[in-house]
């Protein structure tokens, strides 16, 4: 199959990218690996085999919390999202008309292409002291004064929820939408109503769909810097901040990097945890 | 049970469109603050936004590193996915997984390693060392997303193009290229809309000249106001209109 | 399980697209029954109206005489076997089979037991921990049969089932489809293009095209006396002999042959490639030229050109053992009762 048209050639052609991974991705990841190991003195930098910046992070409760709340906060997002977004996609799949299909997918996901710094502003808008949500509610007389909705965890995980709803209904209606109509229509067939057809066929295939989505929110929601930071306040930090934290004030390449490899383990440790869901049962 | 699903899905939009609803809404706010009462509607905001230098400069600054990046992403990927579609070579199996690895690494990382080597070898930050990192998010998917859309018929046309005497470069100039460019322009088009509105990787490695996503940023830093809901409207506008296109173009094209 | 069927004036239309027309249409409890037609012609649509998928613009659908013509396909006492078998590919064969069963809350001990004695029934007793994945194109066919007879329904839809399956295979499972359809002696309505698949399961068989049905009956009576031209034409070959009818005759280029009754007019002469005979009984039709000879196992298939009537080639079928060089002079004769004659349609 393959035209063996010179092996140089073909190194020739594969050169430019596999050099760039190399040393623009490869190269940095090995240097802050070796960089978590190293230490500060003073202003510093000491390399060597160093295991204070991962002492400090099991140790100091700023960081060590700094991990919780990363992983409540996206464990909290990932459900969520799944859970709301599977029923859009099943709706926009099954209940509105195929011809339709695609517009309402692409108004689904549109507010998608607002900067996401943008995005995050624009909830910071809406929950804010004077913003939509609390003006409405005291003009429907429902609150006094106007609740503190941003710079929380809940305006935090709001505009995280935000964005993965539309993400995941994406990919869930992709998943949904190259299922057989025919098993749906041998369910009902035989017997199955709406719900049972869902619960015994269409779940059980989407599954591994549906896990892909849920991981690819996981890895989003954890690295993200932006959210947290324009709607969280200061209260609590997550990983993303933290690292941020120690680049701009303390300029403590050791310790963010031991951060950053941390959460690159996290995200491996999410991987192996859902790969029985992700690898295809063979369809 | 049909009524229920309609009702969830208005509220479902309802909540998808609330902020950027609202961001546009009070983009046209006559008044100081993008809160209600809506007053207007005004354009003085995007008069305000648009004649600001630092705006039009970063504007300016992150179609040139979306485009750069992204030509340079498409260029290496379509040679990549050409040498390991077309060529046996040993290991590319590891090699098809190096190159889209950086798809699974988070951003911040990316850019966080990217600022310790620049940093230890003492190179200035610009909007090049910006691009670079743009260039590492966006090559594994130009890559993957030509790769696959290398398929037998292709390679058929390439074999009947050698047989007639064509050189290696004539082939991939004249007949792989072309042939792919429903492919290439896929991959530009989502390489320059992530480019555009990437942050956290400007952030890091820019200094001076920033990019667009960088200047809202600082924006924001001063409060909430109406010019940044213009901007934000602008930039809305520019990502929607560029998707549209692609959308009746592109995929309507390879459709047919 | 069994019931009659019962299509009352049924009319269907996709946008501007009339489907169906006026199909009218009535079948015995215990029939097995084929849709035959080509793409196109609405069989499968009429399928999909009987198994409740499609909701008609016109006309009843009377099951086993009740009404069932919004009744949807779980409420219907109707299973379809799909054409691409939809086999629940993360469940085994047993959990397959016994899916109907369980919807109908059937305990799970009562449902397996049901289960094994359908997959028994199609022969893949000991298969019921599978799965569809680890089974041939043939086997899968099997199980969704077993899964769409577990739930005892009176009419069994059958989709094109055996279109994916080689001749030989085809072949088998068409005995094994009537076989088991005797046993069970649920009413089997069958949609194929095949006229030979519809031949030889079929206890009767509607031929259908563009959305009515031209012809229906046994086998053997739609072969030998097929009610309009397209019946006599799809149902295996035919030769048409363009002919002008006047009084109780018709004037061909061949000979003029006697036939009952007629309107005048333009018309077409039908006559099988089998029952193109060279002994001389019959009448006559005068001599051919033989262009080619093909050996056909059973038969020889021959394309020959009639002397009076140079621009013509009729297909006849000779014994095996004559192969005619090309040149050779054959006199053709026909039985009058084997002239079938159909006037021009006025489109």
């Amino acid at each position: 199959m393959n035209v063996a048209t010179g092996t140089k050639l073909g190194w020739g052609f594969v050169a430019p990218a596999l050099l760039w991974t190399l040393v623009f991705f490869v190269l940095p990841l090995l240097v802050m690996g070796a960089m978590s190991f190293a230490t500060l003195e003073g202003r510093s930098l000491i390399w060597g085999f160093h295991l204070d910046n991962y002492i400090e992070l099991a140790t100091r409760a700023y960081l060590w919390r700094a991990i919780l709340v990363s992983l409540e906060i996206t464990l909290t997002v990932t459900v969520v999202s799944v859970v709301l977004a599977y029923p859009l996609a099943a709706i926009i799949a099954f209940r509105v008309p195929r011809e339709w299909q695609r517009l309402a997918l692409l108004l689904a996901i549109l507010p998608f292409w607002t900067s996401y710094v943008v995005r995050s502003y624009a909830w910071l808008l809406v929950l804010a002291r004077e913003g939509l949500v609390n003006q409405t509610l005291m003009n429907l007389g429902l609150i006094a004064e106007p609740i503190t909705l941003a710079n929380t965890r809940f305006a935090t995980v709001t505009g995280f929820v935000h964005f993965f709803v539309m993400l995941l209904t994406l990919t869930i209606y992709a998943n949904l939408v190259q299922l057989s109509p025919n098993y749906r229509r041998a369910a009902m067939d035989l017997g199955a109503n709406a719900f049972q057809t869902f619960r015994h066929v269409i779940l059980p295939l989407t599954l591994p769909g549906i896990a892909t989505g849920a991981f690819l929110t996981f890895v989003l929601c954890i690295g993200d810097y932006v959210t947290p930071q324009v709607l969280g306040g200061n209260n609590e930090l997550t990983i993303p901040q933290v690292i941020m934290v120690q680049l701009g004030r303390r300029a403590d390449f050791p310790l963010a990097s031991a951060l950053a490899i941390v959460m690159m383990l996290i995200v491996t440790l999410a991987y192996l945890a859902s790969a029985r869901w992700l690898r295809l049962d063979r369809v | 049970m049909r009524m229920a699903a309609w009702l969830y899905l208005f509220l479902a939009f309802g909540f998808i469109y609330l902020p950027v609803g609202t961001l546009v809404l009070f983009s046209f706010q006559e008044g100081t603050l993008p809160v209600p009462p809506f007053n207007g509607p005004s354009l003085g905001w995007y008069a305000d936004v648009l004649s600001d230098d630092d705006v039009t400069d970063a504007l300016l600054h992150s179609l040139l590193v979306a485009i750069g990046s992204s030509a340079t992403a498409v260029l290496f990927g379509f040679l990549a996915a050409y040498g390991l579609a077309r060529h046996v070579l040993p290991g590319s199996a590891l090699m098809r997984v190096l190159l889209i690895a950086p798809l699974t690494v988070s951003y911040l990382i990316v850019g966080l390693g990217l600022l310790i080597v620049l940093n230890r070898t003492g190179v200035g930050l610009s909007l090049i060392t910006a691009g670079i990192g743009h260039v590492v998010i966006n090559l594994p998917l130009a890559f993957a997303i030509i790769y696959a859309s290398m398929g037998a018929q292709h390679e058929n046309a390439e074999r009947a193009a050698r047989d007639l005497g064509a050189s290696e470069a004539k082939v991939v100039l004249l007949v792989t290229a072309p042939m792919l460019a429903p492919a290439l322009a896929a991959a530009f088009f989502l390489s320059v809309t992530l480019s555009w509105d990437e942050f956290i990787i400007a952030f890091l490695l820019t200094r001076f000249d920033i990019t667009l996503p960088v200047e809202i940023w600082s924006m924001l830093r001063s409060g909430l106001s109406p010019r940044l809901n213009a901007i934000g409207s602008v930039v809305f506008l520019i990502s929607v209109t560029a998707v549209l296109m692609l959308e009746f173009t592109v995929l309507r094209r390879r459709r047919s | 399980m069994t019931a009659s069927v019962r299509l009352e004036a049924l009319n269907h239309w996709f946008g501007t697209f009339h489907a169906l027309q006026d199909i009218s249409l009535e079948i015995n409890a215990g029939e097995y029954v084929t849709l035959l037609g080509p793409s196109g012609c609405g069989k499968t649509t009429l399928l999909s109206v009987l198994g409740g998928f499609i909701d008609p613009s016109q006309g009843t659908v009377f099951i086993g005489h009740a009404d069932m013509t919004r009744v949807p396909p779980a409420k219907r006492p109707t299973t379809t076997m799909f054409q691409d078998y939809a086999l629940f590919p993360h469940m085994n064969l047993r959990d397959n089979v016994a899916f109907g069963l369980r919807m109908a809350g059937v305990a799970k001990a009562e449902r397996y037991r049901k289960a094994d004695e359908k997959l028994d029934l199609v022969g893949l007793k000991a298969d019921g921990a599978k799965r569809p994945h680890e089974l041939s194109g043939g086997q899968r066919q099997r199980v969704a049969l077993a899964r769409a007879l577990a739930v005892e329904p009176e009419v069994l839809l059958l989709d094109e089932p055996l279109g994916a399956l080689d001749l030989k295979l085809r072949r088998a499972m068409q005995d094994e489809l009537k076989d088991i359809q005797r046993q069970v002696g649920t009413t089997f309505v069958h949609v194929t293009h095949d006229q030979e698949e519809a031949m030889a399961i079929s206890d009767r068989i509607v031929v259908m095209n563009a959305g009515r049905i031209e012809d229906q009956g046994p086998p053997s009576r739609i072969y030998r006396e097929p009610a309009s031209l397209f019946a006599a034409d799809f149902m295996g070959e035919m030769n048409h002999i363009p002919a002008e009818v006047e009084a109780s005759v018709a004037h061909t280029a061949l000979a003029t042959l006697p036939v009952a009754t007629l309107p005048q007019g333009a018309a077409t002469v039908c006559i099988r490639p089998e029952e193109i005979r060279q002994d001389g009984e019959g009448l006559a039709l005068g001599q051919a030229t033989v262009r080619e000879a093909t050996f056909f196992g059973t038969f020889t298939r021959a394309h020959v050109t009639p002397v009076s009537a140079p621009e013509m080639v009729l297909v006849a079928h000779l014994p095996p053992t004559d192969l005619p060089k090309p040149g050779a002079v054959l006199h053709l004769s026909v039985l009058p009762e084997d002239i079938r004659v159909f006037m021009k349609e006025i489109a």
